[in-house]
């Protein structure tokens, strides 16, 4: 009897160790690496490099720029299509399965699949080409119009990283018992009432996984970006990929890191804080 | 306050008839009880009066007005579902208030309306809180307070009790017979509890097989079923039917002879009789048939017996008293103006002429 206390521990043990090993201790390598110089000494040097360079600016900027458009756009797309299939019943798992494809996509794939769309000689210039709208091919994503690179970001994230977060929502929406949106119906309640009063508010705790997941891997995007604006749009990762790769500074790589780290760790505070639903307080 | 007609109702899911043709009138003020096993019809008639389903057949009228083709929340009903489906996301007011508030009350009225069904279903103390701090007992009492909070035209309640313990199951069902007693709200209500469709009901309609079976006042229902599936389906235990040799306008049970009220439709008939309108003696008595005793149950009010009449088998609730064992033979004398003749083919209900 005594030894099967021990049990649950051994069991979770493998993970525990994996996890220990392979994200605590990186994670606090790359701490100790941002605030240490290249004598072990503590310093704040890599940071005030990292805030001096000529990117860092423009990394956060379009870092967060790209969050704030790619995730509320995510979400009422999501939501609208998990919506819309609640209402369908033939043929819902062939809807299901046709939007959720590109979770199957990698984020590097789905950068050169926009690439060949956006390229001088891609399919977008093809196509306007073929209709007669331009003359010649136009240079959409060049560096004098960091907007349309940043334009083509989105839509290759829109299109790559809806699906999940469309997932999340439509198991968050199966969870909800169909009487309380019946109950709501009954009780006069008009469709778009139901939506605004009932199902929104009960969906509360799968829009906040969502919103949480999504906007930490948005602060991180980094392979769709490179494919499709290089360094015509610079971003967090992709300065911390740089600094690494091509400047041999770990130090300030790491500084870029702890950055995102940071927004990260606020924004999942926040959503935390403000989507607290009111029930919680009782259980 | 109106009453609710329903025309030749009719609904399939898939193959399945869950629906056959469903007539059905409940009087204004009037408390109906929709009774019957699981799979009867009863809860998809119940949904289809609320909007929640479509007939394919048949009309749906609440007082004067023809609903069939309207909204739920056009039908000016309110509900009480089986599992309450009070929102958690809202405090118990806000529950309550929520028809109020789609239907846009002055904040007097809203303020009131709500008061009243919360007093009512003594639950004013707990308006500030959320429903997940309240016990299932209390979430049940929001959802009828919710349903009263509108004063609807028609008061729907699909197995209201059906996820309470027993004992509150008790306690709620006299409670709602003393509530809606009062308000005197047209009401359907959904079971498949025979015993709460006796204790409430002014009417009960019994649904089988997506028919109404019988459609009569609750003793009526009991002592005079219309065929052997209701007389099987209300009353613990149901009640007996023994298959008896006719002669003439006779039946006969071993050596007595019961009158018939009617032609038999053959050579046998089936006698309806309840197990405690069999009165049990010792030793034999005239007007009196033996059966063995194969078990003995004392239940604390009564002994619930189980015996045996030639091949078939019967039970009897005697006394407490009444000294008696397995194997031994008693005589058991059946109440006279107690007795229900069916048709041992059909199993329908013969009447007297």
């Amino acid at each position: 009897m005594r030894s099967e206390r021990y049990i649950p521990y051994v069991l979770i043990l493998p993970s525990v160790l994996f996890l220990l090993f392979l994200f605590a201790w990186p994670l606090l390598e790359a701490l100790l690496l941002s605030v240490r110089g290249s004598g072990g000494q503590w310093t704040l040097e890599n940071f005030q490099r990292m805030a001096a360079d000529l990117y860092f600016k423009d990394a956060v900027k379009y870092t967060l720029l790209l969050t704030v458009v790619i995730v509320p756009l995510q979400v009422v797309m999501a939501l609208g299509m998990a919506m819309l299939l609640g209402g369908i019943s033939k043929g819902r798992d062939l809807f299901l399965y046709v939007w959720t494809i590109p979770l199957g996509i990698s984020d590097l794939a789905a950068g050169i699949v926009w690439l060949a769309i956006f390229t001088e000689r891609g399919y977008l210039n093809s196509f306007l080409q073929g209709i007669g709208v331009i003359q010649q091919p136009q240079l959409w994503l060049s560096y004098e119009t960091p907007w349309m690179i940043f334009l083509a970001v989105v839509a290759a994230e829109v299109w790559r990283a809806t699906a999940i977060v469309f997932v999340i929502l439509v198991a968050g929406l199966q969870l909800i018992p169909k009487e309380y949106s019946e109950a709501a119906e009954v009780f006069g309640a008009r469709p778009w009432q139901r939506f605004w009063k009932v199902t929104l508010p009960l969906l509360m705790p799968s829009l906040q996984v969502a919103l949480i997941l999504r906007t930490i891997l948005a602060l991180e995007v980094f392979a769709v970006v490179v494919a499709l604006g290089g360094r015509n749009l610079p971003v967090l990762a992709g300065e911390a990929y740089y600094w690494y790769n091509a400047y041999q500074n770990p130090g300030v790589a790491a500084a870029y890191a702890v950055i995102i780290l940071g927004i990260s760790v606020v924004a999942t505070i926040l959503y935390l804080r403000l989507m607290r639903s009111k029930q919680e307080g009782a259980a | 306050m109106a009453s609710i007609r329903v025309e030749n109702i009719e609904k399939t899911f898939g193959k399945f008839k869950a629906l056959n043709g469903v007539s059905l009138e409940v009087r204004d003020q009037e408390f109906v009880v929709l009774l019957g096993p699981s799979g009867c019809g009863k809860t998809t008639l119940l949904r289809i009066i609320a909007g929640l389903e479509q007939a394919e057949k048949g009309r749906v009228w609440i007082g004067d007005r023809d609903v069939s083709q309207l909204p739920p929340r056009a039908r000016k009903i309110a509900m009480v579902f089986q599992n309450y489906a009070v929102f958690p996301h809202l405090t118990v007011f806000e529950n309550i208030a929520f028809g109020l508030r789609m239907q846009k009350a002055a904040p007097e009225k809203l303020k009131a309306n709500v008061e009243r069904a919360a007093n009512l279903m003594h639950i004013e103390n707990l308006l500030e809180r959320y429903p997940a701090q309240l016990s299932g007992g209390q979430r049940q009492r929001v959802a009828v307070a919710r349903a009263l909070a509108v004063e609807p035209e028609v008061l729907l309640m699909d197995e209201p009790l059906s996820n309470l313990d027993a004992l509150l199951r008790l306690e709620m069902r006299a409670e709602l017979k003393r509530l809606l007693a009062e308000s005197r709200t047209t009401t359907l209500y959904v079971t498949h509890d025979q015993v709460e469709a006796m204790s409430l009901a002014d009417r009960i309609a019994v649904m089988n097989t997506g028919y109404v079976v019988q459609y009569d006042e609750p003793m009526k229902v009991y002592q005079e079923p219309a065929n052997t599936f209701v007389g099987g389906f209300i009353g613990s235990p149901p009640m007996n039917f023994l298959k008896l040799p006719v002669e003439g306008r006779q039946a006969r049970i071993d050596s007595l002879s019961l009158d018939l009220p009617m032609a038999a439709p053959g050579p046998e008939v089936l006698l309806g009789v309840r197990p405690e309108d069999l009165e049990a003696f010792t030793v034999q008595q005239p007007q009196s048939f033996p059966a063995e005793v194969l078990v003995v149950e004392p239940l604390g009010p009564h002994l619930l017996l189980t015996l045996h009449f030639g091949q078939q088998h019967l039970k009897a609730t005697v006394p407490p008293d009444f000294a008696v064992r397995a194997g031994q033979t008693i005589w058991l004398k059946p109440q006279p103006d107690r007795l229900r003749w069916l048709d041992p083919s059909s199993g329908q209900a013969l009447e007297a002429r």
